[in-house]
């Protein structure tokens, strides 16, 4: 494939998938893993550089929007993939076949769980899964963190670990901590941070 | 609970977090300790049933919103978990200009870290929950 003078200024190429093909790309990708998003960004990255759509700069710039974006990571992952390519066509496709399908499984599995729930074994099923499901968010929330905790990033982590505690124990509501850790985050020098 | 209800409580949940499961301490807040939409039995059940699908884990909302509200809670959900996704759109020319801006990879950092620790807080509740369950099964 020939280089696009335009990636040479915009670090993004421009000569992507069609629509048909970033459709099938993200439906196929977005929904074969129960890993969770990163599982999934990581299948879009191969694929698409595999086809010569993406390279390491585009994928490190819609990483980086994906991160910033509130909410869900992948979602957000997707619509950038989704716009990028193909417009607000491309970002909508993308975002709805990344979420119904398994919005549709939670939804299943809400009514069944429902269901079931007055049988004594039912019950103690349910609670067997919630205890793993308990050991899976704690392990979400260290896949999180652990980023952080290379030598650059010690201190500020600890720093932000320890107000966020703080303001729990003081009973503030999440909203308000999140606020207050992106504060604190924002005010400590800069000098234990990598170039 | 009201659709619409749902779905603003749903969307300040998954606005102010930073990860599919980010949004678990704020839901709990909303739906289980101030307005008793659901038990933290059914919040946990929702979890499990985001954690046990495919495609992305903040999926659990929608069955947060169906156990609030039935399937239009369902589909406020769903809307509550994409919506926060097409601020991408913005961001990706915004990021392009000022992501090199340490002070703004600064404030995200802190709120992926305090993200978390709030998560770890909601993890040991659901295994507490659990626990008790089953004692109370053994009982």
């Amino acid at each position: 494939m020939t280089p696009d003078p335009s990636e040479q200024s915009t670090g993004l190429r421009v000569d992507g998938p069609s629509l048909r093909e970033l459709v099938a790309a993200v439906a196929f990708e977005a929904n074969r893993t129960i890993g969770g998003g990163n599982v999934s960004i990581e299948l879009l990255r191969r694929r698409f550089t595999s086809r010569g759509w993406m390279d390491a700069t585009t994928h490190g710039l819609f990483i980086a929007v994906s991160r910033f974006t509130p909410g869900t990571v992948v979602l957000a992952y997707c619509v950038s993939l989704g716009f990028r390519y193909q417009g607000w066509p491309g970002a909508l496709l993308a975002l709805t076949l990344a979420s119904v399908p398994g919005a549709l499984i939670v939804f299943g599995l809400s009514v069944t769980f429902t269901q079931i729930e007055p049988y004594a074994i039912a019950r103690a099923l349910l609670a067997i899964g919630i205890l793993v499901a308990g050991g899976l968010v704690v392990l979400s929330a260290w896949h999180l963190i652990r980023p952080y905790l290379h030598i650059g990033s010690r201190w500020r982590a600890s720093v932000v670990v320890i107000i966020t505690v703080a303001l729990v124990v003081a009973g503030a509501t999440p909203v308000r901590v999140l606020l207050a850790a992106a504060l604190v985050s924002c005010l400590i020098p800069m000098r234990d941070e990598k170039p | 609970m009201n659709a619409a209800l749902i779905y603003l409580l749903l969307l300040k949940a998954t606005m102010t977090s930073f990860a599919g499961m980010g949004s678990l301490p704020q839901i709990r807040q909303d739906f289980v300790q101030t307005r008793a939409a659901i038990t933290d039995q059914q919040l946990s059940q929702a979890v499990l049933a985001g954690r046990a699908t495919i495609g992305p884990m903040g999926a659990y909302v929608v069955a947060v919103g169906y156990l609030a509200g039935g399937w239009s809670g369902a589909i406020a959900g769903w809307l509550a978990m994409i919506t926060p996704a097409l601020l991408a759109i913005p961001l990706l020319s915004i990021i392009r200009r000022w992501h090199h801006l340490p002070r703004l990879r600064a404030a995200v950092d802190g709120v992926v870290i305090a993200s978390a620790v709030l998560l770890v807080g909601s993890g040991v509740t659901l295994a507490i929950d659990a626990i008790q369950q089953l004692s109370r099964l053994n009982a």
